[in-house]
């Protein structure tokens, strides 16, 4: 399938034990946000999640490559999900960026406070893991393409 | 089918015994020691299928490993480390990996007896079922009823049970029925990150989702009268069973460390076949760092359990209108299946230190030994196995045979055998519930209907099929069989 024709963000990939998706965006930024969906999705069905409440995050990580930085990123969003009981459905990844030694990404989330009757939480993600994990440009259908498998 | 003696997919499998089976050391994958798995034929085909012996492959590729990468019979397709995986290494020098322990850092079982018989429950276990849902907080992204402040969470992940019972949660003597009796040495809160400590204050006592649950079950078949009598079990009797972890606490820590652990690969020339394999040596300052925050993990993974057996007790006081002690409500041990250790262990006919990295593997020490409790001394320690919600469980008893053969470690459960995508595809929650209580009268109450299809029994491998591999490869020895009755799922 041509994922930019369809404008397709991620989709699932089987794992016996676990979950995994693949994820697609024209810039590093999209790319980013497009996994956070994907995992977001795998917990939730996000149609159902209103864009209230705002947290503003910035990460840094020190001689490190997009895959670890990414890692980072989702490992940051779930401990948000977990500690302010908040499911995030919108991601503005506002850059990706190389600061001195390190990759620095800064965004903007929105999500709605967690309510058991009205989300229908399908299945809760323990953590995203390095196992399979890539982030490649992949010019035939999109420009960047990633992978990544979550243990549940 | 694999054949033995033959290569397949490059690497060669020797026939051991019948439930035995070496991969032969291939240098070409940078193999220290040879494979080794535990299992019927059956079980080894559907390993090889789902190419889990890569992974056992690769575990055997870290430095300092010891005799072999063992994989239990109830083995299947991990990250990194396969579950099921059972490594050795040298505390000099061999490496300690986050990975090879999982993100769910002691997840484990602790089984409560009672002296209910089946016909005391029968007729009632709806209602018993209700109270317990209401009385264990459970599913994805509970809440606990403790509610613990910084510095109430680091004297708890310091103490282990011992902070529990202090602070009223469960009795004195269920300590002694824990690995290293609730509490495990080297437990350090300085190497834990303030984002594990934020995530452990509010799960304390919750069961959390996935394959956790809560279950009452009866004995269904005693293979061994003198061992069910040392552990207080009798044909019929009600037992608990409570399997779960240390929750957003472990897999915080274990995900820091992960990430930790990337650079000292690099700092140490460790070289990856899987960078969930990350690892330093044990000896490293990162290794000593990720040892002390992991034993923070597994000793709130035991308070989590214990909390959670002390709310069963409330709920069947309230229930029975009897004391939990009348009732009989004591702990039979409380095992913790995703842990790295050190131990002591006979290598080449030495004694040595090593750490034992299970990751999907239960602890199978013999008759004996120093670290079981008295009251076990003459039988071994008590395996408790967790199978499906709709067939059977198993209380295993250590071996002699495990220390030599397996660093004295045996299986952890059934195993799966389905995806869980393709067991949301093909299974209906709410159906699968109905017909466990019509066929076979399992009262079933879970949070998420999708998150039950996907531990349907169908989805796991046979659990007798698994125990009697370990059973007749001598690893651990069949003591009980437990048939569940409820099932509470998060």
């Amino acid at each position: 399938m041509n994922s930019k024709k369809v404008g397709k963000k991620y989709k699932y990939i089987d794992h016996l034990s676990d979950i995994g998706i693949e994820f697609y965006g024209k810039k590093l930024e999209e790319l980013f946000e497009n996994a956070a969906v994907g995992m977001f999705s795998i917990m939730c069905d996000l149609e159902l999640v209103k864009p209230q409440e705002k947290r503003n995050i910035k990460i840094s990580q020190k001689d490190s490559c997009y895959e670890d930085l990414l890692v980072l990123w989702l490992e940051r969003l779930l401990y948000l999900y977990e500690v302010d009981d908040v499911l995030f459905s919108e991601f503005k990844v506002g850059g990706v960026h190389k600061k001195g030694r390190n990759l620095v990404l800064t965004a903007e989330i929105s999500g709605e406070k967690i309510d058991l009757n009205k989300h229908k939480i399908k299945i809760a993600i323990k953590a995203p893991t390095y196992h399979m994990l890539e982030i490649k440009r992949d010019d035939r259908y999109c420009d960047w393409k990633g992978r990544i498998i979550f243990d549940v | 089918m694999i054949k033995e003696g033959f290569t397949i997919m490059d690497y060669k499998i020797n026939k051991i015994n019948d439930y035995k089976w070496e991969i032969e050391k291939n240098e070409k994958y940078g193999m220290r020691v040879p494979g080794i798995i535990f299992a019927d034929r059956q079980l080894l085909d559907h390993a090889a299928s789902e190419k889990t012996i890569d992974q056992v492959i690769n575990v055997a590729t870290l430095p300092g490993i010891l005799k072999a990468s063992y994989a239990m019979p109830d083995i299947h397709y991990g990250y990194g480390f396969p579950i099921g995986g059972v490594a050795a290494f040298d505390e000099d020098s061999g490496i300690i990996s986050p990975g090879g322990v999982g993100f769910d850092i002691s997840c484990g079982v602790r089984t409560l007896r009672t002296n209910l018989n089946i016909g005391d429950i029968k007729d009632r276990l709806q209602d018993i079922m209700s109270i317990l849902s209401f009385n264990i907080p459970k599913g994805v992204g509970s809440k606990g009823k403790i509610r613990l402040s910084k510095n109430q969470l680091m004297q708890l992940l310091k103490e282990g049970v011992g902070w529990a019972i202090r602070n009223g949660y469960g009795w004195e003597e269920d300590k002694y029925f824990i690995e290293e009796n609730g509490c495990m040495a080297g437990a350090n809160t300085d190497f834990v990150s303030s984002l594990a400590m934020d995530r452990g204050m509010g799960q304390v006592g919750t069961l959390g989702s996935g394959n956790h649950f809560l279950e009452i079950q009866a004995v269904d078949e005693i293979y061994d009268t003198g061992a069910a009598e040392s552990l207080g079990l009798e044909k019929d009797q009600i037992i608990i069973m409570i399997h779960c972890g240390s929750r957003g606490f472990g897999h915080q820590v274990c995900s820091d460390y992960i990430r930790v652990m990337q650079q000292s690969a690099i700092k140490y020339g460790i070289k990856l076949a899987d960078r969930q394999l990350a690892c330093a040596p044990v000896s490293s300052p990162e290794g000593k760092r990720y040892y002390g925050a992991m034993a923070c993990a597994v000793n709130y993974a035991v308070v989590n359990r214990h909390c959670l057996a002390h709310w069963v007790r409330a709920a069947f006081e309230k229930f029975f209108g009897k004391s939990s002690e009348k009732l009989g409500l004591g702990t039979i041990y409380d095992v913790s299946h995703n842990v790295a250790k050190i131990e002591e262990h006979d290598v080449d006919g030495k004694l040595r230190k090593v750490c034992v990295h299970r990751k999907g593997a239960t602890r199978s020490y013999p008759p004996g030994n120093k670290d079981i409790p008295d009251k076990y001394k003459s039988i071994g320690q008590p395996v408790i196995i967790p199978g499906d919600m709709g067939r059977y469980s198993y209380i295993l008893l250590g071996t002699e045979k495990a220390m030599s053969e397996s660093f004295g470690s045996t299986c952890h459960g059934a195993g799966r055998l389905m995806s869980r995508s393709k067991a949301k595809r093909n299974i209906q929650g709410s159906e699968l519930k109905k017909e466990l209580f019509d066929k076979k009268g399992i009262v079933v109450m879970a949070g998420s209907m999708a998150g039950l299809a996907e531990e349907a029994p169908q989805a796991y491998k046979d659990v007798t099929r698994v125990v009697d591999v370990t059973h007749f490869a001598g690893i651990s020895k069949k003591a009980v069989r437990l048939r569940p009755l409820g099932v509470l799922k998060g």
